[in-house]
């Protein structure tokens, strides 16, 4: 729904589900070469992170005269304009309220329509599935200037709550399908205990699958979170005032409005990127985890 | 027995004692129940969905075969929009440009996504570190990226040398070809890491032991690498290819921020002509045109994917 598509249509299939036993590499340790190709990679990577923190730790004239990736005279003036003289914190504290409240209603609609088809036979299934499958096709493009219209009609333009529906529509697809893998990974012998034990379908969806879900709920909640925050085609069409922008749009505004300064605009994009990166440190782990676990099945 | 039928499904059982063997009723109930509970359980996301994409599409379609001004709808123009971009050189330049970009990203960003999710997944010193700094791109916005690579770019201030290399100045965003070149390593630099994440998931789906049986028969590391991993990852990496086709044909955002499909249009795709035919010439009808043009391309490589995952089944 928007062109970032990215991981709607993952679902990642690799079998079989046989997990690597700790302790017992398969590999050799890597070589010389392969520490050259992961230097190299990772200099790729940061590179462009890197000179914009040196930029914005130089004074406004240091900019362009002091080429070099140390400053020679750093200053943390930048960082006091974003912080304290911008709209920079609102609009972090919307994307915040904006990509969580997508997140979580996200997670629960497509972990109940994830449970629904992976652990039950019914007509109209395979239909459901297919149709949730290909509005993942959608160009995010194609549906903006309908979107605009639906959202003005609705009165649910400018508000939060029309993002969060929009983008709950655009994340659910992807959601859903990474958690019917993670769900069918499952076995469903727990359930069955449960069901003979005479516990209702609620009940055990709560106390007995949530639980072991839990993992590929992390993760799939951290891929549909930096899309949500990475996406600009929303955000500027369901948006017009200034306090309701989301990051990425405040970011490309506040370049046009001020000329190119690129000091202060390095500044915001490190105090806007650094949360992102916070959570992904935190998280690395249990993404590639929770991925790996739901890619067992397809 | 009839009592359990007509319980409600979170009640306790009332009495276990009388009952028979448990299994019988339970997958009895289950059957029963299942016509209504998983549809239940399955519309909010089903409805949300077709209210918010199918629904959408739909008025594209209707938008694209009538004439527009400005937001108002007016006479049928049956194909006349889609012939103006099928039907001149011009919209076939465009969905050129497009493939290049495509297949350039491509080629580029799924071999290093191979390969580091292979390095990345081998124990090594640092290694998460390593992880998180190759990986880092993924958390960063298509607007950001491009504001960083256009400063790292720049010929005047950025630290690369640009303003004189070899003697001459480089402006790459101001040279047809190289500002194309550019785009595509941005696009990979944004979209590797993603697919990178989703290569080294599969791979800690491979067995442990397929690798020790083959390395105690002598293969190669490469060998191994040829024989036993890929095919056990080459589901996802088709998958991945595919994500990663539909994510390059339908970017807007990253074309827009970083070139503005300049200079001189070498770098006007689709995907922006789309966007900027709607948002800043606000010609709807045509602009919907050009997104159901990508609507199409994008269910040609989809239903590839979902007959790979077919077929993929029935193994």
């Amino acid at each position: 729904m928007s062109e970032t598509t990215t991981a709607r249509v993952v679902a990642p299939v690799a079998r079989p589900a046989a997990r690597r036993v700790p302790g017992r590499g398969r590999h050799k340790p890597a070589g010389p070469l392969a520490y050259v190709g992961l230097v190299a990679a990772s200099a790729f990577a940061v590179l462009p992170l890197l000179w914009a923190v040196s930029t914005s730790l130089k004074s406004k004239g240091a900019v362009l005269s002091d080429g070099g990736w140390v400053p020679a005279a750093p200053t943390l003036q930048n960082y006091a304009t974003v912080l304290f003289d911008s709209q920079v914190p609102r609009y972090l504290l919307n994307s915040i309220v904006v990509a969580g409240g997508s997140v979580a209603l996200t997670i629960v609609l497509a972990l109940l329509g994830a449970y629904a088809t992976a652990r039950f036979q019914f007509r109209g299934r395979d239909a459901s599935l297919f149709l949730i499958l290909m509005t993942s096709m959608i160009p995010g493009i194609a549906i903006l200037v309908p979107l605009y219209f639906l959202a003005v009609r609705t009165g649910l333009y400018d508000t939060y709550l029309g993002m969060i529906v929009v983008y709950t529509a655009w994340q659910v697809p992807t959601v859903l399908w990474m958690l019917r893998g993670f769900l069918q990974s499952i076995p469903a012998s727990l359930e069955e205990a449960g069901r003979i034990d005479g516990a209702g379908d609620l009940r055990i969806m709560v106390q007995l699958v949530l639980p072991l879900a839990k993992p590929g709920i992390a993760a799939a909640s951290v891929v549909a979170f930096v899309a949500v925050w990475n996406d600009f085609l929303i955000a500027s069409t369901m948006v017009s005032s200034d306090h309701k922008r989301l990051v990425s749009v405040g970011l490309y505004n506040y370049l046009s409005q001020y000329g190119i300064e690129w000091g202060q605009l390095t500044a915001a994009v490190v105090v806007t990127v650094v949360p992102m990166i916070l959570l992904f440190v935190l998280m690395e782990k249990r993404i590639v985890s929770g991925l790996s676990a739901g890619a067992t099945k397809g | 027995m009839t009592m359990s039928l007509t319980t409600p499904p979170t009640a306790p059982p009332p009495s276990r004692a009388p009952r028979p063997p448990a299994t019988v009723p339970a997958t009895r109930r289950r059957s029963l129940r299942s016509s209504r509970l998983p549809l239940a359980l399955l519309a909010p996301a089903v409805a949300l969905v077709a209210l918010v994409s199918v629904f959408p599409i739909l008025f594209a379609l209707n938008l694209s075969v009538h004439e527009t001004r400005y937001t108002q709808v007016g006479d049928l123009v049956g194909l006349q929009h889609y012939l103006s971009v099928l039907g001149t050189a011009q919209g076939w330049a465009m969905i050129g440009r497009s493939m290049v970009y495509v297949v350039g990203s491509l080629v580029l960003a799924l071999p290093l996504a191979v390969g580091l999710a292979h390095l990345l997944d081998r124990p090594a010193r640092l290694r998460r570190v390593f992880r998180v700094l190759i990986l880092m791109p993924w958390v960063i916005s298509q607007t950001v990226a491009a504001l960083l690579w256009r400063w790292l770019l720049n010929p005047d201030y950025g630290p690369l040398g640009l303003g004189s290399l070899g003697g001459q100045r480089v402006d790459v965003l101001a040279d047809p070809v190289l500002a194309m070149v550019a785009l595509v390593l941005v696009n990979v630099w944004l979209s590797y890491p993603l697919a990178t994440i989703l290569v080294l998931a599969a791979l800690q789906g491979v067995p442990a032991e397929l690798h020790e049986a083959a390395e105690v028969d002598g293969a190669t590391a490469f060998r191994r690498f040829r024989s036993v991993t890929l095919p056990m990852i080459a589901p996802t990496v088709f998958v991945v290819a595919i994500m990663l086709t539909l994510l390059y044909f339908n970017m807007v955002t990253l074309v827009l921020t970083f070139t503005g499909g300049g200079p001189f249009s070498a770098t006007q795709l689709v995907s922006l002509e789309a966007y900027q035919q709607s948002f800043s010439y606000f010609n709807l009808g045509l602009g919907a045109a050009y997104s159901v043009i990508l609507f199409v391309f994008n269910v040609v490589f989809g239903l590839a994917y979902i007959r790979m995952l077919r077929g993929d089944r029935d193994v």
